[in-house]
């Protein structure tokens, strides 16, 4: 199941991404966009009902975290609608449930607030039926935990669509027109306070000339800038990544990959070309210095692709053909089911094809 | 006071420790007082509350009249949500040659590969993995004094098998348990299904009928829950002794954070201080061990069993192949037998049948020299 796990990201992120589009947070409009995905048959296909259940948890889990922060209002909207359909078109019987977790549950009351106040009663109505319908599990984490520990985290399951994401905005919250009026305010008071000391000790004011002259009106510029750059640079990133996603990818991987392969080497030969220095009662057995390039080099070709090690069975198989005592119809032993098997028309067994998980235009 | 209380709070929402891997330790009884308050009452009862209250609260609550209620209603019913007309539903095991979703692209791939197969099998686990949990499903007390209080917890443990070998590194066999809040540990611990509690000690080849019932879970009644730092022992009856104390008496050699002793007995789920998702152990017959990870706590809710009876519930168990006699390679091996004679390896497997058949004569009489233990399948609980 772990497998439709990324499929199913994209999806939901193609669905939200078009009620983005919207800019609204009306129930119509992802009514219009989910009929016009035809989402429901995604809980279709032949399906054991162990599956169906199965696959309906991993739905939930994969769409619950767009109901939460740090995404936009308007994703959470589109999360809690998509749960909503979600939950009532699938196909699992009993219905399986959404995991909500306890430190959560501040965020869904604040968004319902939040929706209230602005009147969205449609998110707000959704919101009451899923919770009247107990079409939650009150958690205590957002998903069962096994202690899978993986050695490296999949990149693309971390990642967050960032278009879906808040702009930063704490800059813009703190630096507020009020807040710079009383700071041109206080600095005036300073200013002026200065001037006073100066006048009376007739010492020059350059020397008490601490702080800058025009404190208010920079940070203000500085915040425009701060702002502006903000909003090119999400410009600039929308129209270039489009462009860019096809020609850079594949040279960033060819890059990164051989970027790790350098770093190994470099890793390598300091590890190596570190000796010990040996105190002197050991001089007589000092180890040589062994340079790591050849080695590394060695390294770098295999690395790229796992090699599976010989099963104890074909290793011990080719040592005895090697050694040659052993002739090959002695190998081909008799096996239980197959006793009563004619001695011609044993026919070798037929390779196993295995599936693809990942396509290699997909992965 | 209520600063303290504020930061106690915030310490028993649990959060994660290692993103998607578990939790950081919390106080399982706060945890489920926290729900408690947060959630209106009628969120977490098995009755729905009637629609009319439901509508009444909702036009309150947002000043709206019965009209934009009604418009609501329309607009967000769950029939709208439906992508075909009402009286013609799409086959579901159906899906269209040309899908456009990336999901259903790939389980396309994956049923079009499985057609080209020749024998197309689902796995005897899978077919049966959810089979005990839906037997659980919505199970009503007969007796309205067992219905599993409202805003109980359930806490799901998965017990693994002891050992694990490398090539089970990716399916861990083991068995899953739903347990109350309210319970013990001890009902945890007897809810535990393991073959080495049932084991016979001794050698019984001459006398084969004389095989005496006593298994070893009545022998070696000892066994400890550790948690978090502290061991939880079993201590319910007078022959049981702490065997954690070889542990702790070791530990304190070595430079570890001291160790702590409870009674299983005495504690309940509540008391509990633990992490989401984390390894802990259970041993029993001195050392047959076995890792418990904790993998969910969550309120009941109204499809779940509501018969207190039927907890501590074991949902999910793991079928192991079971080991046949090596006569008949039909029954499951009862005897084990070593330095035999009459047998092709040592040791070796036999049915109850097939092993007095060979073994002994009419009478009852051994035949050659051999030494027979009795043997208990690890499939014994399939």
């Amino acid at each position: 199941m772990d497998h439709f796990k990324r499929p199913l990201k994209t999806d939901i992120e193609e669905i939200l991404s078009r009620f983005q589009d919207t800019a609204s947070v009306r129930f119509e409009e992802f009514l219009t966009i989910w009929r016009g995905m035809n989402f429901p048959i995604i809980f279709n296909g032949k399906l054991e009902p162990y599956e169906k259940s199965t696959f309906s948890r991993l739905v939930f889990t994969t769409a619950a975290p767009y109901f939460f922060p740090p995404y936009t209002f308007q994703i959470r909207v589109g999360g809690l609608y998509l749960l909503y359909g979600l939950y009532h078109s699938q196909l699992a019987t009993p219905k399986e449930k959404i995991w909500l977790a306890l430190s959560d549950w501040e965020h869904v009351k604040r968004f319902q607030q939040d929706a209230a106040d602005a009147q969205h009663y449609d998110v707000v109505y959704v919101l009451r039926k899923l919770l009247a319908e107990k079409a939650f599990y009150f958690t205590a984490m957002p998903k069962p935990l096994y202690f899978r520990v993986r050695r490296k985290q999949e990149e693309s399951e971390q990642k967050m669509c960032e278009e879906f994401i808040d702009r930063p905005s704490r800059p813009q919250e703190l630096i507020s027109a009020e807040m710079l009026e009383e700071l041109a305010n206080v600095h005036e008071h300073y200013e002026r306070l200065k001037m006073g000391i100066s006048a009376a000790s007739g010492q020059s004011s350059s020397d008490l000339a601490l702080i800058r002259q025009n404190l208010a009106p920079r940070l203000r510029n500085a915040m425009l800038s701060f702002h502006s750059w903000q909003k090119n640079h999400m410009e600039n990133e929308n129209c270039n990544t489009a462009v860019e996603r096809s020609t850079s990818e594949r040279n960033s991987k060819v890059e990164e990959s051989s970027r790790r392969a350098q770093l190994l080497a470099s890793i390598k030969s300091k590890s190596y070309g570190q000796l010990v220095e040996a105190s002197k009662s050991r001089r007589h057995r000092q180890a040589e210095m062994v340079t790591a390039t050849s080695d590394a080099e060695s390294t770098h070709r295999t690395s790229g692709f796992k090699r599976r090690a010989l099963s104890l069975k074909e290793r011990t198989k080719t040592r005895l053909m090697a050694q040659g005592n052993v002739k090959e119809e002695v190998l081909k032993m008799t096996r239980l089911w197959r006793l009563s098997a004619v001695e011609d028309e044993r026919t070798e067994e037929k390779k196993k094809r295995k599936f693809a998980w990942k396509v290699e235009s997909e992965a | 006071m209520a600063e303290s209380g504020g930061a106690e709070a915030l310490e028993n929402v649990p959060v994660y420790e290692y993103i998607d891997v578990n939790s950081k330790p919390f106080h399982i009884g706060s945890f489920r007082k926290l729900w408690l308050d947060a959630l209106k009452p009628d969120y977490y009862s098995y009755t729905e509350t009637p629609q009319e209250i439901q509508d009444i609260e909702f036009i309150e609550e947002m000043r709206i009249d019965e009209e934009t209620l009604d418009e609501l209603k329309t607009i967000c019913s769950v029939e709208r949500l439906r992508c075909h007309s009402e009286n013609n539903p799409p086959d579901t095991d159906e899906i269209p040659a040309e899908p456009k979703l990336a999901t259903l692209k790939l389980r396309k791939r994956r049923q079009d590969y499985k057609k080209t197969l020749l024998r197309d099998h689902v796995g005897r686990h899978d077919a049966y993995a959810n089979e005990m949990e839906v037997l659980a499903v919505g199970r009503k007390p007969k007796d309205p004094q067992d219905l599993v209080p409202e805003g109980e917890l359930i806490l799901t443990f998965n017990v693994l098998y002891p050992v694990i070998f490398e090539r089970f590194k990716y399916v861990r066999p083991h068995q899953t348990h739903h347990v109350l809040g309210s319970q013990k540990l001890t009902d945890l611990r007897d809810a535990i299904c393991c073959v080495n509690d049932l084991q016979v000690f001794g050698e019984f080849s001459e006398t084969p009928n004389m095989v005496p019932q006593f298994i070893s879970k009545d022998h070696y009644k000892s066994a400890f829950f550790f948690f978090e730092g502290t061991f939880f022992n079993d201590m319910r009856f007078p022959e049981c002794r702490d065997i954690s104390e070889t542990t702790r008496e070791w530990a304190k050699t070595y430079d570890f954070p001291e160790f702590h002793t409870a009674r299983m007995e005495d504690t309940v789920f509540y008391d509990l201080k633990v992490k989401v998702g984390y390894p802990y152990l259970y041993c029993h017959q001195g050392d047959c061990e076995h890792i418990v990870i904790l993998t969910d706590v969550r309120l009941a809710h109204r499809d779940d069993c509501l018969d207190s009876k039927h907890y501590p519930l074991l949902t999910h168990k793991h079928r192991v192949v079971t080991r046949k006699c090596s006569v008949c390679h039909l029954y499951i091996s009862r005897w084990v037998t070593t330095n035999d004679a009459l047998a092709p390896m040592n040791p070796c497997l036999f049915c109850d049948q097939c092993f007095r058949m060979f073994h002994y004569d009419k009478d009852g009489n051994k035949l050659g020299d051999f030494k027979a233990y009795s043997y208990v399948d690890p499939g014994a609980f399939n």
